[in-house]
């Protein structure tokens, strides 16, 4: 009999996917019990699969050859099978075989399903950021985005472009806004797929308030900058990068929003 | 938590009052000043003909255009001139968005850029 203990996590708790957690050996013996579990989920569970295998002890090749089918399989029902959880050495065994050409594998099961959100169901995920009112923030605030956006496969000109936004507005955000507020500057990034938007939000400056509102009114209804302007390059670079700008001023503060469709 | 930018300087060899600079990091408002304070420097030493090889520059905000530009219009006013050579194509678009490229000299060499100087 196989040491091998299948558990199958139930959808509702996963939604859209079915965990698979194998504890014991994989060594090839279990074929018979592993073919009626993936004909089972086959059959009736959603077809994206995350086998979770922190505690599975051995993976032989034999056992790789019956998932590989069971993947086959799945594909075929445009879903996937992906491994979670393996230790560093199994991990490295089934790269040496091939298996990282044919199989994802994730450092744990969220992420897995994350991934899978993130492709198929078009996951938006957001991050938040707030930070002193200092220019010396901006330059690490800005390349932490790019960051964010080239492990989201964005390709390095948006990511550079979405870069600029950021220390645009950012700067912006602290050159104009009311340092002595003791407020930070807060910066709200929800990215997809298919866009990223920013929303960054500073303490106002009441005197800077009107020459503000003038300085975006011109520059948003201005095809082009002036380079003679000092004043408004950053805001007319936003706008050119972005493809959605809207700025509002309030007593509580100002308020920039910004989207940027993936290009590339 | 600044920005990184080194600025390297040599002068050039064959051309009077020409200093060649080249920009090593990302050019933004954290370190404009000391760019800023660098480069007038070089301009008020003399050296009027200013060579920007910014091959290792991979990064510059609207703030640093504006220095660039002061730059420019800094070195016509001594008669000299600013040149700027190995743009990567993301600072390029920078340029381009802004509208300056029609009033900086870009070069897509080094070279080219420093024959330009040795020719006028």
């Amino acid at each position: 009999m196989s040491e091998l203990k299948v558990e199958v996590a139930g959808a509702a708790e996963y939604p859209n996917t079915t965990l698979v957690r194998l504890k014991g050996p994989l060594s090839g013996a279990e074929q018979a019990e592993l073919d009626r579990v993936f004909e089972n989920i086959i059959q009736g569970h959603p077809p994206f699969v995350v086998a979770e295998m922190s505690e599975t002890t051995i993976f032989t090749s034999s056992a790789l050859g019956n998932f590989m089918n069971y993947r086959k399989k799945l594909v075929e029902r445009n879903g996937d099978l992906v491994f979670a959880g393996l230790s560093l050495d199994i991990r490295s065994l089934l790269n040496l075989l091939g298996a990282n050409r044919i199989f994802r594998m994730y450092n744990d099961t969220q992420t897995a399903i994350n991934a899978y959100r993130w492709e198929k169901e078009h996951l938006r995920q957001a991050t938040h950021l707030s930070f002193p009112s200092d220019l010396k923030f901006v330059p690490a605030v800005r390349q932490f985005v790019s960051r964010i956006t080239k492990q989201k496969n964005y390709g390095s000109r948006d990511s550079f472009r979405i870069e600029t936004i950021v220390d645009e507005v950012c700067n912006n955000a602290v050159e104009h806004g009311n340092n002595t507020a003791g407020r930070n500057v807060e910066l709200t990034m929800n990215i997809d797929r298919e866009r990223v938007e920013l929303q960054v939000t500073n303490a106002t400056n009441p005197e800077k308030v009107d020459m503000l509102r003038e300085m975006s009114k011109s520059v948003l209804n201005s095809p082009q900058p002036s380079l003679e302007q000092k004043r408004g390059r950053g805001l007319a670079l936003i706008k050119m990068l972005s493809n959605d700008l809207r700025i509002g001023f309030s007593e509580e503060g100002t308020s920039v929003h910004v989207t940027r469709l993936r290009g590339e | 938590m600044e920005s990184q930018i080194e600025l390297e300087n040599e002068q050039l060899k064959g051309v009077d009052n020409a200093m060649l600079v080249r920009f090593v990091g990302d050019l933004d408002a954290t370190n404009v000043e000391f760019v800023l304070e660098k480069v007038c420097s070089f301009l008020n030493e003399g050296f009027v003909h200013i060579v920007a090889d910014f091959k290792k520059l991979r990064y510059v905000n609207s703030t640093g255009l504006g220095v660039l530009l002061h730059f420019n219009k800094s070195a016509r006013e001594k008669n000299g001139s600013f040149k700027i050579a190995n743009v990567n194509e993301n600072v390029y678009e920078i340029i381009e968005i802004i509208g300056a490229t029609s009033l900086l000299e870009i070069y897509d060499e080094l070279d080219e850029a420093v024959e330009s100087l040795k020719r006028a």
